[in-house]
C-alpha cells in the first residue's frame, strides 16, 4: 500500500500532471496530422524526460502515447484521412457518419471507444505484467537471446513479401549496436581510428534520426504537397456527442470487450501494434453483425473496433516490457529507451525491484485515459488551426526541435551528426522498401542480445544450449515459424501442403518444449496442442481422402 | 544480363558486409572475457551477407515487369525530382558545419530561414522569418532557461 501510496504522489504531484496535460495534448496533436506518427512524438519527447525523475519522465511520454492513439481519429473522421496509421479503419464508418450530419457523435463514439480501449488494457496489464514476470524469473540468459532473436524475426516477419529486406534491417540494426566500445570488456570495435565512433551512437540519437527526421523527409519529397496545408477549413463548428456515444457503447459492450481483447493480444506480439489492431478489430465486428449492411456507411460499430483496439494496443505492448524487459513495439521500444537513459533496466525482476515506478506507470496509464477525455473537445479546435499549417513549415519547425533536442541529450554536437546520418539512412531504407520497425528494434535490443549471448557462454560454451532448453528451443521454434509466416499468408485459401500443414505443425513443435518445462498446466498444454493438431490434421487430410 | 535495383542494393551489402568482415579482423582480442569482443559483430555480418545473397537471388529471379518498375532518369531529372530531399540534406548539413563557430542560437535561425525559404519560395519571406525567429528563439529559451540544458555557443558570434 505504502508503494501504491509512493507512486500516486509521484504522478498526482502538480507538475507531473502538467506535463502529462502538456503530453495528452502533444500527443493528441501529433496523431491528428497525417504524416507525423505517435512514435515520432514519442521520440521527440524523450530528450525533454532527460532531466526529469524517471516517474516523471515516463508519465509524460505515456501521456503523449495516449493522446497520440485517440488523436488520429478527428482527422480521420473530420477529413477522411488517417491521422496515423492505427485509425486507418475509423475513416471507414467515422467519415461517413461525419457526411451523414453527424460529426459530433462519431467523434464522441471515437473519443469513448479509445478511453475504453486504454482503460481495459490498462486493467490487463496490470494483471497480466506480474504474471509474465513471473514466467519470465525462468528464463536464463539461452532464453532472453532466443527471445530477442524471436522478437526480431516476427517484426521481420510482418514485412510479409519483404521479409528478407525485414531480417536484414533487423540484423543491420543489431550490428549498428556495436559499433564504439564493446561493454563487456571495452574494447573499441569499428572505430576506424575516430573518436566519435569509438564512443558509439547514441541510440537515442538514432532513433529519432531513423525515424522522424527520415519521415520529415518523406514528407517534403514532393514540393507540391510539402506546400499543402492538411486542410482549408477556416473553422469547425462540432460539438462531441458525450451521452449518446456512451449510451451506444453500453449497447455495444461486446464489441468494445472483443476488440479490446484484439489490441491487447495484437500489442503483447513484438512488432505487431495499433495498424494491425484496428483492421483486425474492425474485420472480427464486422464479420460478426448480424447485419453487416451499414458497415462502410457510418455504423457506429464501424468506429468503436478500430478505436477501442488502437487504444488497447499499448497496454499489450507495455506488458511484454514491463515483464521481460521486450517491447511489444515500436512505441514500447522508446519507452524501453527511457528507462535505460535513467539507467533502469527493465526485466523479470523489474517490478518487484522497482515497484513504485511499476506503479507509476500502471496510475500514468489510467490517467492519461481521463486527461485524454478531457482534452478531446479543446484540442479539436486547436487541430483545425494546425491542420491549415503547411507541411513544410511543421516539418521545419519540427526538425529544428529535434536537433536542439538531440543536442541536449549529452550537451554533444556529436548527436546531432548521428542524427543526420541515421536521417539520411532511414530514409534511403524507407525509399528502398525496408521496414524501419525491424531495424530500431535491432537498436535497441541489441546489447541485450550481445549480453545474454556472452553471460551464457560464460555459463557453458556448448552452443547447442540455445535449442534444448525448454523456453530458449520454444522461441527458436516460433521465431522459425514467424519467418515462414509470409509464405503461408500468401499461399492461403489455396489447398495447397504448407496451408494445411501450418498451423498442426506449430501446435505440434511447441508441444516439445512444453512437455520439456514440466509441470501439470504446461503438460496438459502440451497434450491439448497435440490433439488439437492431431484433429486439424485428420479434417484437412482425412476430408481431402474421402473426396478423392 | 541487367541488374535490377534490388540486385544492385544486394551487391552493395555483400560488399559492405567483406569490408565490414575485414574491419572485424582489426578489432583487438584482449586474454580475458569468453566472448570475443569480435565474435558477436562476425556472427551478425555473416547472418547479413546470407541473407544479402538470398536478396540477390530473390531479385535475379523477379519477374520481368517488376525488374522494369523503376522509370530511368536522368541525373537533371534525379536532382529535380529529389531536390527538396537534396536541399534538406545540403543545408542541414552546411548547419552542422557552422554549428561551431555560428551557435545554435543563430544557427537554428539561419537554418529554418533558410530552409523555409527554399521548400516555400521566397513569396512568404517575412512569414519565414518570423517563423524562424519565433520557433528557433523559442526552443532556445525553453531549453536554455527553463531545461537549464547548456546550448553551444558559437566561436565568431558569441551566442
Amino acid at each position: 500500500m505504502d508503494i501504491f501510496l509512493e507512486a500516486l504522489f509521484n504522478i498526482i504531484d502538480p507538475i507531473t500532471l502538467i506535463y502529462m496535460v502538456i503530453g495528452v495534448g502533444a500527443g493528441l496533436m501529433a496523431g491528428s496530422i497525417p504524416g507525423f506518427t505517435i512514435a515520432m512524438a514519442i521520440v521527440l519527447t524523450l530528450p525533454f524526460t532527460f532531466s526529469m525523475p524517471p516517474a516523471q519522465g515516463l508519465a509524460t511520454m505515456i501521456s503523449v502515447l495516449v493522446g497520440g492513439l485517440s488523436g488520429g481519429l478527428m482527422s480521420g473522421i473530420l477529413t477522411g484521412i488517417p491521422g496515423t496509421p492505427s485509425s486507418v479503419a475509423t475513416t471507414f464508418d467515422g467519415f461517413p457518419m461525419a457526411r451523414n450530419g453527424e460529426p459530433g457523435l462519431a467523434l464522441g463514439i471515437g473519443v469513448w471507444s479509445s478511453f475504453c480501449g486504454g482503460i481495459i488494457s490498462a486493467v490487463l496489464l496490470v494483471l497480466f505484467a506480474p504474471q509474465l514476470a513471473m514466467v519470465g524469473l525462468e528464463f536464463q540468459p539461452w532464453d532472453f537471446f532466443m527471445l530477442v532473436m524471436f522478437a526480431l524475426t516476427v517484426t521481420a516477419s510482418l514485412a510479409g513479401e519483404h521479409l528478407i529486406k525485414g531480417l536484414i534491417a533487423g540484423a543491420a540494426g543489431l550490428l549498428i549496436r556495436t559499433v564504439g566500445e564493446d561493454e563487456a570488456v571495452g574494447v573499441g570495435r569499428f572505430d576506424f581510428g575516430s573518436d566519435y565512433l569509438l564512443t558509439g551512437f547514441d541510440f537515442i540519437a538514432v532513433l529519432i534520426g531513423l525515424f522522424a527526421f527520415s519521415q520529415l523527409l518523406s514528407d517534403l519529397r514532393n514540393p507540391v504537397t510539402a506546400r499543402n496545408a492538411l486542410s482549408d477549413r477556416k473553422q469547425v463548428k462540432v460539438k462531441i456527442e458525450h451521452r449518446r456515444a456512451i449510451a451506444i457503447l453500453i449497447k455495444n459492450w461486446v464489441v468494445v470487450i472483443r476488440s479490446a481483447l484484439i489490441g491487447m493480444f495484437t500489442g503483447i506480439l513484438p512488432g505487431a501494434g495499433g495498424s494491425i489492431a484496428n483492421i483486425l478489430a474492425y474485420d472480427q465486428a464486422k464479420k460478426a453483425a448480424k447485419d453487416d449492411s451499414k458497415f462502410g456507411k457510418g455504423d457506429p460499430r464501424g468506429i468503436i473496433a478500430p478505436e477501442t483496439s488502437n487504444n488497447a494496443v499499448e497496454g499489450g505492448a507495455l506488458t511484454p516490457l514491463m515483464a521481460l524487459g521486450i517491447p511489444g513495439d515500436i512505441t514500447a521500444a522508446i519507452m524501453l529507451g527511457a528507462l535505460l537513459m535513467h539507467d533502469i533496466v527493465p526485466g523479470p525482476t523489474f517490478i518487484k525491484d522497482e515497484p513504485a515506478l511499476a506503479y507509476s506507470i500502471y496510475i500514468a496509464f489510467f490517467l492519461a485515459s481521463f486527461i485524454m477525455i478531457g482534452m478531446q473537445s479543446g484540442v479539436l479546435r486547436v487541430f483545425v488551426l494546425v491542420t491549415r499549417i503547411k507541411t513544410y513549415v511543421l516539418a521545419t519547425v519540427i526538425l529544428t526541435f529535434a536537433t536542439i533536442g538531440v543536442f541536449a541529450l549529452h550537451n554533444s554536437i556529436e548527436d546531432i551528426w548521428t542524427l543526420f546520418f541515421f536521417g539520411i539512412l532511414g530514409f534511403v531504407m524507407r525509399q528502398l522498401g525496408f521496414p524501419l520497425a525491424p531495424m530500431i528494434l535491432g537498436v535497441v535490443l541489441g546489447n541485450i542480445a550481445e549480453l545474454n549471448l556472452a553471460r551464457a557462454l560464460a555459463i557453458d560454451a556448448d552452443p547447442m544450449l540455445f535449442f534444448v532448453r525448454p523456453w530458449s528451443l520454444f522461441f527458436a521454434i516460433v521465431a522459425v515459424f514467424s519467418m515462414i509466416f509470409p509464405i503461408y499468408q500468401k499461399h492461403r485459401d489455396t489447398g495447397s501442403l504448407i496451408e494445411r500443414l501450418f498451423s498442426p505443425l506449430v501446435l505440434l513443435s511447441l508441444s516439445l518444449p512444453l512437455f520439456m518445462m514440466g509441470g501439470f498446466l504446461r503438460t496438459t498444454l502440451a497434450i491439448a496442442a497435440i490433439a488439437i493438431s492431431s484433429f486439424i490434421l485428420w479434417r484437412r487430410f482425412g476430408s481431402s481422402k474421402s473426396k478423392v | 544480363m541487367t541488374l535490377n535495383r534490388d540486385s544492385l542494393i544486394a551487391l552493395c551489402l555483400i560488399m559492405m558486409c567483406g569490408g565490414l568482415m575485414l574491419a572485424s579482423f582489426e578489432i583487438r582480442e584482449p586474454d580475458y572475457g569468453v566472448l570475443s569482443p569480435a565474435a558477436w559483430p562476425r556472427l551478425i555480418i555473416i547472418i547479413i551477407s546470407i541473407l544479402s545473397v538470398i536478396y540477390l537471388l530473390q531479385s535475379i529471379g523477379m519477374p520481368k515487369e517488376d525488374k522494369d518498375a523503376v522509370p530511368r532518369k536522368t541525373i537533371g531529372e534525379f536532382i529535380f525530382y529529389w531536390r527538396n530531399v537534396i536541399a534538406v540534406f545540403s543545408i542541414f548539413a552546411v548547419y552542422l558545419i557552422t554549428l561551431p563557430y555560428l551557435g545554435m542560437l543563430i544557427g537554428n535561425v539561419l537554418f529554418s530561414f533558410i530552409l523555409l525559404t527554399v521548400l516555400g519560395g521566397w513569396s512568404s519571406i517575412l512569414m519565414h522569418l518570423l517563423v524562424a525567429l519565433g520557433a528557433s528563439g523559442g526552443m532556445w529559451f525553453l531549453f536554455t532557461f527553463a531545461l537549464e540544458v547548456f546550448l553551444p555557443r558559437g566561436s565568431l558570434t558569441g551566442l
